[in-house]
């Protein structure tokens, strides 16, 4: 690769949008062009300008109208769904059950792992940086809606680095980055139904609980899922380490859940 | 209670409002930077919040909330300045080739980044974005300001990912160039010799 095929994938790599292996590529160059890694910072630094622009809110009041208008619609609609009558609830029930769902592809999690080894190549990975449990957690349900549970690994000296949202087969996925030592490890969490949701890969299993696991170009894959979402831990760290890792996640959860 | 909140249609808000909610100051935010004033903004956000909740039957859980109601914002945005008549419609057409020309070859090239950075004072970016023609300014707001993927950026404007790269780069340089006059206007860089 040279400079110039470099500069036509500038945005998409600061972005973190390229494919595995043009990273892999751009990053072979970034490691001997001076020139190019200037871009790349130059990029970043107007990104963060961006990015630290005020942040306004709605007001109080917009909110309060918002409230009451779409509760005004809902009654209207449910005046005339009562109006019409049955007939024409039934006809609307059917409507929405054969409105089609959107399917994942079949291999969610090699798509899902296959993010983790694009950010194993980034130097910064994390979107929003913290090792702060509760901290990143917040980010997440005001960034992208979803709720997640960050677990504490640091006493296995499993470093917390940050949190990103990604994309896997059209929805959002959390992905909580950790480190241990320099190696990455990502968990990551999709909602999806339970028809949505089916696995593929070898079943294994750890303390009454199975997983699937997937093992491609030095990764190691687990994941579960809960009928509500898919969840995984993926990392070069043996999977030992990830099943315990996995089993702590659940049990937090649970605990966060039941409480 | 189950039963009054079913006639009413309240357990349809809640659940509507369960999966929205998060996502409405970022629709507002976005709106106000489309619009630059704030009682259309605040127009825009209601004929959003309607049309979502409209429309909420078709929204499939799971898939992409931000992306549906960005888009549905965009529409409702467009709409409006069709009615009005005002800019969109005669900038929606902007050939992608009458920006080619506005990449950063100047400003950039001549002053040193971080000066540039470093100068761009609150409201700058604002005052920027307002110049950009509308079909670079939304889609820098959904990248950059709300952090969208490519992917939903494509979803909300309807069009391909490739389209979105390209418009987001020229949006970007638009924006730097912008940003670079401004702050020779403050005085925190020079004129270009």
């Amino acid at each position: 690769m040279n400079c110039v095929e470099f500069e036509a994938q500038l945005h998409a790599y600061v972005d973190g949008e390229l494919e595995p292996t043009a990273m892999t590529v751009a990053n072979a160059h970034l490691g001997q062009c001076p020139e190019c890694r200037n871009r790349v910072a130059r990029e970043r630094r107007f990104r963060q300008v961006l990015r630290g622009q005020p942040r306004d809110s709605a007001s109080v009041e917009l909110r309060a109208e918002l409230r009451a208008r779409v509760r005004r619609a809902a009654r209207v609609v449910a005046i005339r769904l009562w109006l019409v009558g049955a007939a024409a609830a039934a006809v609307v029930l059917l409507a929405v059950s054969l409105w089609p769902g959107l399917r994942p592809g079949p291999s969610l999690i090699a798509e899902l792992a296959s993010k983790h080894s694009v950010y194993a190549e980034i130097e910064q990975p994390a979107e929003f940086r913290s090792d702060d449990p509760r901290a990143v957690e917040a980010w997440f349900r005001e960034r992208a809606g979803l709720h997640v549970t960050v677990s504490d690994y640091s006493p296995s000296g499993i470093r917390l680095v940050g949190g990103r949202v990604a994309e896997a087969g059209d929805r959002k996925a959390a992905y909580v980055l950790y480190e241990k030592g320099h190696t990455l490890m990502s968990v990551f969490m999709v909602p999806a139904s339970a028809s949505q949701a089916a696995l593929t890969g070898t079943r294994m299993s750890y303390r009454g609980h199975d997983y699937v696991t997937l093992q491609r170009k030095g990764y190691r894959t687990v994941a579960w899922t809960d009928g509500q979402a898919v969840f995984g831990l993926v990392s070069m760290l043996s999977y030992d380490a990830l099943l315990e890792c996995a089993d702590r996640l659940r049990l937090d959860r649970a605990a966060r859940l039941g409480a | 209670m189950r039963l009054i909140g079913w006639l009413t249609g309240e357990d349809k808000v809640r659940e509507f409002e369960a999966v929205a909610l998060v996502h409405l100051d970022a629709l507002f935010r976005s709106a106000l930077r489309l619009t630059q004033n704030r009682a259309e903004a605040e127009d825009i956000v209601q004929d959003t919040w309607l049309r979502a909740f409209r429309s909420f039957h078709r929204f499939d859980p799971g898939t992409n909330c931000r992306a549906w109601l960005f888009t549905i914002l965009r529409n409702a945005f467009l709409t409006r300045r069709r009615r009005a008549n005002q800019e969109a419609v005669g900038e929606l057409v902007v050939s992608e080739e009458a920006w080619q020309s506005a990449t950063d070859t100047d400003t950039l090239i001549r002053h040193p980044e971080d000066v540039l950075l470093r100068s761009v004072v609150h409201g700058d970016v604002d005052r920027a974005l307002r110049e950009l023609p509308i079909v670079h300014r939304e889609v820098v707001i959904l990248a950059d300001l709300e952090g969208l993927t490519y992917r939903e950026i494509a979803q909300v404007v309807a069009c391909p990912i490739g389209t979105v790269m390209s418009r987001l780069s020229r949006g970007r340089a638009q924006l730097r160039r912008r940003l670079g006059h401004l702050a020779r206007e403050h005085g925190y860089a020079k004129e270009p010799e």
